[in-house]
């Protein structure tokens, strides 16, 4: 068995993962089960959601829609981080929300789609314990209310009075289904073909090496994914993807003790947990 | 019927060997103690006492019951002993293990002349397992180092340690009367296990004073050190084969506080305020005022809802 707890204690976190093997159903677990907060990775509910409803004509992914400078979700990247109103389309919406977390791009994305939507297509996917109950906005609202300030804290006794860290109040699901719902994507289950492949093309796209990405530092694999990050709290959910043809759903879900915003190894443990889980599912190493 | 408090009378009455003597002790009139012995004799089956002569005198029957009888008076009086112990306060703390003996004896003497009526139960327990304790609900107060928390904590006044380094007295750096992290350079390091935060933060401001340890150990204890593979950071110690010395600028300032989960009840608010005087007397920290604040700045990467 794997030390998974000894492995993400030495990185300072308390950890909870779910691998899966897309093909065969093979799958490793720590507290796969566990209620998490998902922070940004909720954004691939409401990925999927989008999806959907475009493929029922519900919205056309291509409309362009404006988005005005003064009605933006604070965030550091994207639409949410430029000065000036941005015309640009849903899908590229979608792009911005997945490739960098846009928290303005979801929010405009909530906007049409609907939470509800969004919950009733997690339940009728089976995915019970998944719910979105925030969008970005009301996400800040309560970090902003529990705290006095629009700053993330790293005092540990404003942490700890966070609503958005429990898994009870905030947007929530579990690594396991969470690794559902992309393998739902990646099987071409989550909506149309072309809509899922578009989906996976953007998961592609993200940016961020630091977390899923670094414990796959080999040229021909592929990683996937969308992290999720609040004080104390990373995550990562993504599917990796070898040469020859073995493709994994993985989701890492992490809490740090410590509350220093920039911590590389706790981000590092991500990719580690979940190469070693994947190698577990491909038969070889731990 | 009582059975426990007959039994009771019974033993007083055998001791006595006298009925009026045995009220006497028992504080009550002859008749109801001879009423009561006929009705345990009745109960039982059994005669007791031969009262037939001027003389009252345990039957055989009687004296096989004596010890018997004594024995679960003894033992019912020890329940209820037990029971009145158990309903008393008991306060669980954790402190950290390198806080050292001298300072853990003067957190318990401390709490001892705060709060009679509670019973201190010290453990001592790195600060990843108290914040996991308070959260499971077996640690009523801890002493942890920052950064560390977990959902639901609260915490008492925060206080700062300046700690210096601890070399092997055949170190050359331990001729100087002080040391600055760059001197470090090629030697490892130890630090305390179960300490993610201090962890993060003594490792950045080493590098950031131009250190990089060689290898950094989790350890308890300073053997490392001793055996002059390693380096540590901490208070003053007087060990022989160790040296202390000041960092020079004082680049490293470690914090520390009470933690406890809920409302704090009086014994945990007791013990937080004896805590920070000893902590304060006893172990050189201070408030925390005298630790720079750090600006936070954020990067996208680790920004709201990356």
């Amino acid at each position: 068995m794997t030390d998974f707890d000894g492995l993400f204690r030495a990185a300072g976190v308390t950890g909870f993962l779910h691998a899966v093997d897309l093909d065969t159903g093979a799958e490793v677990g720590h507290g796969a089960d566990e209620p998490v907060a998902l922070a940004s990775v909720f954004k691939l509910a409401l990925l999927v959601e989008f999806f959907r409803q475009a493929d029922r004509g519900e919205l056309d992914a291509a409309e362009r829609v404006t988005v005005m400078a003064d009605r933006r979700t604070p965030g550091p990247t994207g639409v949410s981080a430029m000065a000036d109103d941005v015309t640009l389309s849903l899908r590229d919406l979608a792009y911005l929300m997945i490739a960098v977390s846009d928290n303005t791009a979801a929010d405009t994305l909530i906007g049409r789609v609907g939470l509800a939507a969004v919950n009733t297509m997690l339940a009728s996917s089976g995915l019970t314990r998944t719910r979105v109950e925030h969008d970005c906005a009301g996400l800040l609202a309560s970090i902003v209310e529990d705290t006095g300030q629009e700053e993330m804290p790293t005092d540990p006794a404003v942490v700890a009075r966070l609503r958005v860290l429990d898994p009870a109040r905030t947007n929530r699901g579990t690594p396991r289904e969470t690794t559902r719902l992309l393998g739902m994507i990646w099987r071409d289950e989550a909506a149309s073909p072309e809509s899922c492949a578009w989906m996976r093309r953007l998961l592609g796209l993200q940016v961020w090496p630091h977390r899923l990405a670094s414990g796959f530092p080999y040229d021909d694999v592929a990683v996937s994914g969308k992290t999720g990050t609040l004080p104390t709290l990373r995550n990562e959910a993504g599917v990796v993807e070898y040469p020859d043809g073995g493709r994994y759903a993985v989701a890492v879900f992490t809490r740090s003790y410590g509350t220093a915003q920039n911590q590389p190894r706790a981000d590092a443990v991500i990719g580690t947990a979940a190469r070693i889980a994947v190698e577990r599912l491909r038969g070889s190493g731990g | 019927m009582d059975l426990v408090k007959h039994l009771y009378y019974f033993t007083v009455v055998a001791e006595e060997l006298h009925f009026g003597n045995a009220a006497v002790r028992l504080g009550m009139a002859q008749p109801p103690l001879s009423q009561r012995i006929r009705r345990l004799e009745e109960e039982l089956d059994v005669r007791l006492f031969d009262r037939s002569r001027r003389q009252v005198r345990l039957t055989a029957a009687g004296q096989a019951l004596l010890p018997e009888a004594r024995e679960i008076v003894a033992r019912v009086e020890r329940l209820r002993a037990l029971a009145e112990r158990g309903t008393d306060e008991v306060l669980r703390v954790g402190v950290p293990p390198d806080l050292g003996s001298a300072v853990i004896a003067a957190l318990i003497d401390g709490f001892r002349e705060a709060d009679r009526g509670v019973r201190l139960a010290p453990a001592e327990m790195w600060s990843t397992d108290q914040v996991a304790g308070l959260a499971a609900g077996t640690l009523d107060v801890g002493v942890v180092r920052h950064p560390v928390t977990v959902p639901g904590l609260s915490f008492g006044p925060v206080l700062v340690q300046r700690p210096g380094v601890v070399l092997a007295e055949s170190d050359p750096l331990a001729a100087g009367s002080s040391v600055h992290p760059a001197d470090l350079a090629g030697r490892g390091l130890v630090l305390f296990p179960g300490e993610p935060g201090l962890r993060e933060e003594t490792l950045t401001e080493c590098r950031r004073h131009g250190f990089v340890p060689e290898e950094v150990h989790e350890a308890q204890t300073l053997g490392l050190v001793m055996a002059g593979t390693a380096i540590a950071f901490g208070p003053r110690v007087e060990l022989p084969g160790l040296r202390w010395r000041p960092l020079l600028g004082d680049p490293l300032n470690w914090r520390i506080s009470t933690a406890w989960r809920g409302e704090p009840g009086p014994a945990a608010e007791a013990f937080g305020a004896v805590a920070v005087r000893v902590l304060k007397e006893n172990a050189g920290m201070a408030d925390d005022g005298a630790a720079p604040v750090r600006r936070v700045r954020t990067r996208p990467a680790t920004g709201f809802l990356a």
